[in-house]
């Protein structure tokens, strides 16, 4: 690692002492403080794996995520430990161990005389419920071998609609030579939390990555028009932008959700939905921005060249204010990232967002409330974990990348 | 004419102080600068109530839809009619901006937040002291978080682009060992608060205060939620032994854990914003002419960058106010609170009350909004900066 790090920053001096450094562009310029960035580099790595897990998730999860590929006679299990060593030697390659269901032993002999007072006592006592139900004791003696690159069910690696590109698989990273695996345990219906959360990763991505698209076209619809007309267009979209920012998003969103609820939509139409609601109504920092940054650039000299060679005002605003400004643009929407999940979380846990069987880390955390899961399935937390480390990645990433594109980092080193 | 002027005495009121700033503002540019203010809050504000009403149309349902169905239940067969009549009466057969018109016209001359179906009450009296409830909590949790923001961004800001040791040749080794100790000190802490501060971003308030409760219940103690323990909750604040010391002990018992909460992912941002701008301020010129002059070490620090950075950040307490508001409804959901943002959430998501729901966020614009014209105004007076563009240009 370190040595990786000293290459990098190696890298860095060469570049900056070469002549290239002067004629660098924008982004080029981010990228090259970026890397110099420790942190930023470590979670940007660890962002990338988990969002290359989440793409891939068929892939690099057992067992599939829906009913389909619920495990009947392994519902609310404990994780399966891996393991390579125990009493009875070390393996080189990994093991878990085999369980069998505990049958629960009634004792109905007091039922026999039809007291109904023992039978109130069995309903009501603890031994008929789920979590007793379903205990599940390790056999220590008998190993399930993990195995690699196996066959599994059929999905589809790569698929573009459009395009008609659909690459379609049947192996997994890793399985079990006999039955199937749950690293994260499973849920009441016996399905994998592991690979739900894998498959969550990447929905509760494509949300966001469809709100900050919305997004990003309504500040520049907004700040565009605003800046580069001014006058009374500036004045009345201005404060509109104003009105919208002082009232809380949060609630607004409800809102929406709940109208959007009373509509009949199919989950995948209602997930995009809330995806476009969630952008549309976050333009106003990012159009203010850009107005400002368009009202100061609109009188640069380059401005009125493109226009005395005829272009049009769209023309200009489109191909020439805003990529002067496009680094700005990029590192705000990457920073704006965590703030768009938690918004879906946040829609997700009050249940007006996306819900069950669609996985997304928001449906996940939504069943943190359960006071059956807190006391009976601690294992699924697991997806609180991998949240809350996707954000801190995006976080620290979006850190790094603000302090990267800030030009005046540079002076003080 | 008592009775016209108590029903419109807010009218009169807004009229006053625009009169006021009006007479004041021929003389002064300062109350210029203000009067221009208070007209453009007060646009905001009824920009703000349009946005919200017409937000409020998406709820499903209507009052008089939902008088019916109650009347359902108690038996009685409502016809189509009967329904249009309801209608009528309540003047939802208007079209949007005329009931906007007389949304806004109550609300403006005698600040009537219109009436709220579910409740069956005006909403001034559903809300009542709730929305006092939420401010506080809102306002505890902003000192919270500046409390804790604004000292330890700074020293996160300072320490920035410092070395974790001492190594200049001019300073003797006593001096040397002494500065690296501080500086580890610093970076140290300026580590740790950093960690703390992104974990409060990525953890989701709910989240907090859900793992916060959890740990009572796995430690066996009655969890701190809702506003009282059921043994004081009926208790008065007074009785006849004078003022119940208990039931305040046992009130700050319980609201410590949604200020903590909504508290924290406030100070995570805030701690980002104070160190951003102490950075910014500290690369300028104006610091290195004059720690050219001489001005070295914390005399330097303090009096330059930040004194500047002080006055965006105090500006800033409106938007943060919203924010903080804006994580209150789902904490409040989690907790058990029964404060204006847990009864947003019910008039939003369940009984789909519009006038309740509009009236609520309405309020929180309206604080946010007068925060805003405040802090504009006392920067305006008190910060030479602001206060010579507000003389020289901001004042046509």
């Amino acid at each position: 690692m370190a040595g990786l790090i000293a290459r990098w920053r190696g890298q860095h001096t060469a570049f900056k002492a070469d002549e290239s450094y002067y004629t660098a562009g924008q982004l080029a310029l981010i990228k090259a403080r970026f890397l110099r960035n420790t942190t930023g580099v470590v979670a940007g790595g660890l962002l990338g794996l988990l969002v290359l897990m989440g793409f891939f998730a068929p892939f690099f999860s057992p067992n599939a995520p829906g009913i389909e590929g619920a495990n009947p006679d392994y519902r609310r299990g404990a994780p399966q430990s891996i393991q390579f060593c125990d009493a009875d030697g070390c393996s080189l390659r990994p093991f878990t161990y085999t369980y069998v269901k505990e049958v629960p032993k009634l004792d109905l002999s007091s039922l026999a005389g039809g007291d109904l007072n023992a039978l109130d006592a069995l309903t009501s006592g603890d031994s008929l419920s789920a979590s007793s139900q379903n205990r599940f004791i390790e056999q220590t003696d008998q190993r399930r071998y993990l195995q690699f690159w196996v066959q599994g069910w059929e999905y589809s690696l790569f698929k573009v609609e459009w395009l008609g590109i659909d690459i379609r698989s049947d192996r997994h990273l890793f399985g079990v030579d006999q039955g199937q695996i749950h690293l994260f345990g499973t849920d009441e219906d016996g399905k994998d939390v592991f690979s739900r959360t894998l498959h969550a990763i990447w929905v509760t991505i494509s949300i966001a990555l469809v709100a900050l698209a919305v997004k990003l076209f309504v500040s520049l619809l907004v700040g565009g028009i605003s800046g580069y007309c001014g006058g009374k267009v500036d004045a009345v979209l201005m404060s509109i932008t104003e009105a919208v920012r002082v009232i809380p998003p949060i609630p607004v969103y409800l809102a929406c959700a709940v109208a959007l609820s009373q509509i009949d939509l199919t989950p995948v139409q209602r997930y995009f939905a809330i995806a476009v609601v969630i952008g549309a109504l976050d333009f106003a920092a990012l159009g203010r921005r850009l107005r400002t940054h368009i009202l100061t650039e609109r009188n640069q000299d380059y401005v009125l060249a493109a226009r005395l060679s005829g272009a049009s005002s769209s023309r200009i605003i489109w191909r020439h204010l805003v990529p002067s400004f496009s680094s700005y643009i990029i590192v705000d929407t990457l920073i704006n990232f965590p703030y768009v999940i938690l918004a879906e979380t946040s829609l997700s846990f009050l249940g007006l967002g996306l819900t069950e069987p669609v996985n997304s880390l928001g449906v996940l955390l939504q069943k943190a409330q359960d006071p059956d899961i807190q006391q009976n399935m601690v294992w699924q937390f697991a997806p609180v974990g991998v949240f809350v480390l996707l954000i801190m990645a995006f976080v620290f990433v979006g850190d790094a990348l603000r302090d990267a594109a800030d030009p005046y980092s540079e002076r003080k080193r | 004419m008592l009775a016209f002027l108590s029903d419109t005495w807010l009218l009169w009121l807004l009229l006053a102080t625009a009169a006021l700033l009006w007479s004041r503002s021929r003389r002064s540019q300062l109350f210029h600068y203000i009067f221009n203010r208070y007209l453009l809050a007060l646009g905001t504000l009824l920009l703000v109530s349009a946005i919200v009403f017409s937000l409020m149309e998406v709820l499903p349902g209507d009052c008089a839809e939902k008088m019916i169905a109650y009347k359902n239940t108690q038996g009685e067969v409502i016809t189509e009619a009967q329904l249009a009549a309801e209608r009528a009466r309540m003047g939802l057969d208007k079209p949007l901006p005329v009931r906007w018109a007389n949304w806004v016209f109550d609300l403006g001359t005698k600040g009537d937040l219109g009436f709220s179906c579910s409740k069956r009450q005006s909403v001034n009296a559903a809300l009542g002291d709730r929305f006092w409830l939420s401010f506080g909590f809102c306002i505890a949790g902003l000192i919270f978080a500046y409390l804790i923001a604004v000292p330890f961004g700074i020293v996160s800001a300072w320490s920035l682009n410092k070395p974790w040791l001492d190594r200049k040749a001019h300073h003797s080794p006593v001096r040397r060992v002494r500065n690296s100790l501080g500086l580890i000190l610093a970076k140290l802490a300026d580590l740790q608060l950093r960690l703390l501060s992104y974990l409060g971003l990525a953890l989701p308030n709910f989240l907090l205060a859900l793992s916060i409760i959890l740990l009572y219940v796995f430690a066996g103690e009655p969890t701190p939620t809702g506003l009282f323990s059921d043994a004081w909750r009926s208790e008065p604040w007074f009785a006849e032994t004078g003022f119940q010391w208990g039931k305040l002990q046992d009130f700050l018992g319980h609201i410590w854990l949604p200020i903590l909460v909504i508290g924290w992912a406030a100070t995570a941002l805030q701690l980002q914003t104070v160190r951003a701008l102490v950075v910014d301020e500290s690369n300028k010129l104006y610091v290195e002419a004059a720690r050219a002059r001489g001005i070295d070490g914390m005399r330097l620090w303090t009096r330059y960058p930040v004194r500047h950075s002080i006055s965006p950040l105090f500006n800033s307490v409106g938007f943060d106010y919203q924010r903080i508001f804006n994580d209150l409804p789902i904490v409040a959901v989690v907790i058990g609170l029964t404060d204006a943002a847990a009864l947003l959430i019910e008039a939003l998501a369940m009984t789909n009350d519009q006038e309740l729901a509009a009236g609520i966020l309405f309020l929180v614009a309206l604080v946010v909004i007068s925060m805003n014209f405040i802090t504009d105004v006392v920067l305006a007076v008190v910060d030479p900066r602001v206060r010579n563009s507000v003389m020289n240009g901001g004042g046509h």
